[in-house]
């Protein structure tokens, strides 16, 4: 059975619709890239898979459950399903350890130590257990995001969303956070990513989600879609895309 | 990226001034407010632990001005001619003055006591108090939002002496407080002053609500998105999230707020509290030497308030974040 599944999902703010019938599956494990132009729904999408936004319609299911229903624990739900975001958001009053240790102790009820140890491992893992006791504004750009991917990894989501994690890096900062999600996807961690890292998703990514006007235009494995789209709009994009960043890394 | 820049607070537009914030970071203050703070509590506990039988005006107050004064009637008594006379006469009247403000200086050390009791007790309990309202002004649903806002605009719309009025006078608040268990004995000798209080921390709650409001909105909204993303409910993500910044942008406001009220604790005077300015009023009253005595006072307003900010800025740094407001560290 697929891990989640969204299920002609659509979004509306106001008169403009967002998401405009949104189906497609993905099972445990898998690392799905999702592309699109700015606009698109891309950030949509994914808060609507954690309810930071309501669908008006259609249904997404984790792990076969239907979780857009009235009567889903919504805050269950978003210690199951982690979020890495673009301008990171870490909790500006507590130190990279601290910003881990909060939902360890306030939601899965961590006594203070143990909080302490799985926090230190979880930095251990995205390789910043020396800066455990630095503030956000003391941390560069990838350090914080890489708290941010700690933070989430720590309520051991079954699922984990990144919306545009390494668009606010600066471009020698950007391959430490793409090294840390490539190793959770070569974990097995299920994966939800919206990047326009084409590296990172030739690499990594199962399939590649291109989305344009709120619906996924086209869908496919990277090589398949890079090399070959098979829409005119996809072709477009990727070859703004490349043109823009310059080529692959 | 953003988040620094976007967190810096701005100045609280309900901000009712900055007096005295300044001045308690310098060091040359300290010099006169160690000695003045070290007679104080001599003082105290002189007046209510050491001689507590004698009541406050029969209190000889610790630098005797009999000299003083015995050397300013010589000075008028010289006889010297007239230029000089003029100018003795001159430094007489300056020896009365200090020899005045120094009687006045038991009871206004009393008087000081109960302005700092005031001053303390409600703004903590007006944070208690301001914290939930403000809350519920900028995170709480329609049921929330307008009783918050109506309190917090009746309170700020209306004057604060007739708010003690109102609880003193209009509501006869005194006559129940009489029942509570502790006034009238040593801990709340005065009813009238727990009607002050109640009324200061109400009035206090309402600005103080205002300042933290400010506060928490200029708390980037994505720290509240993350703290749900983790799963914390709203409450907790408030509280374990929001707050903690927010009360920390609030703290200049806050100066602002403390200072604010150790002044306007005088108006407790006309509803029998005999604080720092009725005790002033009484040696007035009783000299006719209401310059003297009034300005002896105002010294100890001056030197609470600067005593305020210095703690102020004190607290301030002591919970400084980097990154986070607070002092020199951004
Ligand atoms: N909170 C919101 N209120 C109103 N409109 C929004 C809101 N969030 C996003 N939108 C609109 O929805 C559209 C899709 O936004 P988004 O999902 O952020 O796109 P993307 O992440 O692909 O750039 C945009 O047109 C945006 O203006
Ligand atoms: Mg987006």
């Amino acid at each position: 059975m697929s891990l989640l599944r969204f299920e002609d999902v659509r979004q509306s703010y106001g008169a403009e619709e967002v998401l405009r019938g949104i189906s497609f599956e993905m099972d445990r494990g898998d690392v799905e890239v999702v592309i699109g132009p700015s606009g698109s729904g891309k950030s949509t999408m994914l808060r609507c898979v954690n309810r930071l936004t309501e669908v008006d319609a259609g249904t997404i299911y984790l792990d076969g459950e239907a979780i857009t229903t009235p009567d889903t624990d919504v805050n269950d739900l978003r210690r199951r399903v982690g979020m890495v975001f673009q301008d990171f958001n870490l909790f500006a009053h507590r130190t990279a350890l601290g910003n881990v240790t909060l939902g360890l102790e306030e939601v899965l009820d961590y006594p203070r130590e143990e909080a302490r140890t799985e926090a230190m491992a979880q930095l251990e893992r995205v390789g910043l257990a020396d800066q455990a006791d630095s503030y956000p504004a003391e941390l560069s750009g990838g350090q914080k995001q890489r708290v941010g991917i700690a933070r989430a990894l720590a309520m051991d989501p079954e699922l984990m969303l990144f919306d545009e994690p390494t668009s606010a890096l600066d471009p020698e900062l950007i391959g430490d956070v793409l090294a840390v999600m490539r190793d959770l996807a070569e974990e097995g961690m299920t994966m939800l990513c919206v990047t326009h890292e084409m590296g990172f998703a030739r690499s990594a990514a199962s399939t590649v989600s291109f989305l344009d006007g709120g619906q996924v235009v086209e869908r496919g494995p990277p090589a398949r879609l890079f090399e070959s789209p098979a829409n005119e709009r996809t072709g477009e994009f990727l070859e703004r895309l490349t043109s823009l960043h310059g080529g692959e890394q | 990226m953003s988040t620094e820049a976007a967190d810096e607070p701005g100045e609280p537009a309900t901000a009712r001034g900055s007096v005295g914030v300044e001045l308690g970071r310098r060091p040359l203050f300290y010099a006169v407010l160690g000695p003045f703070w070290a007679w104080l509590v001599v003082r105290w506990v002189h007046d209510w632990v050491l001689a507590p039988e004698l009541n406050v005006t029969a209190r000889e107050t610790f630098f005797p001005t009999a000299s003083l004064v015995a050397a300013g009637t010589t000075l008028r008594g010289a006889g010297a001619p007239a230029p000089v006379a003029g100018l003795l006469d001159w430094l007489a009247g300056g020896m009365d003055f200090v020899a005045l403000g120094v009687e006045a200086l038991p009871q206004l050390a009393a008087g000081a006591w109960a302005t700092i009791v005031l001053t303390v007790v409600s703004i903590l309990a007006g944070l208690v108090l301001a914290v939930p309202l403000s809350v519920a002004r900028v995170y709480g649903g329609r049921a929330a939002r307008y009783p918050a806002l109506a309190v917090t605009e009746l309170i700020r719309g209306t004057p604060l002496l007739a708010q003690l009025f109102v609880l003193y006078f209009g509501l006869g608040l005194t006559q129940y407080v009489r029942e509570v268990p502790g006034v009238g004995v040593a801990v709340l000798p005065d009813t009238a002053v727990v009607v002050a209080l109640i009324g200061f921390t109400i009035n206090s709650a309402a600005y103080q609500s205002e300042y933290i409001r400010s506060a928490l909105l200029s708390v980037d909204s994505g720290q509240l998105t993350a703290g749900r993303a983790i799963g914390l409910s709203k409450v907790d993500a408030i509280r374990h999230v929001v707050l903690p910044q927010g009360l920390r942008f609030a703290i200049p406001g806050w100066s602002n707020e403390l200072v604010y009220l150790i002044k306007y604790s005088s108006l407790a005077s006309f509803i029998t509290v005999r604080e720092l300015f009725f005790r002033a009023e009484e040696i007035g009253n009783a000299t006719y030497r209401f310059v003297e005595v009034y300005t002896v006072a105002a010294l100890f307003y001056i030197a609470l308030v600067i005593s305020a900010s210095a703690v102020m800025s004190y607290v301030e740094g002591r919970v400084a974040i980097p990154g986070l407001g607070g002092k020199g560290r951004r």
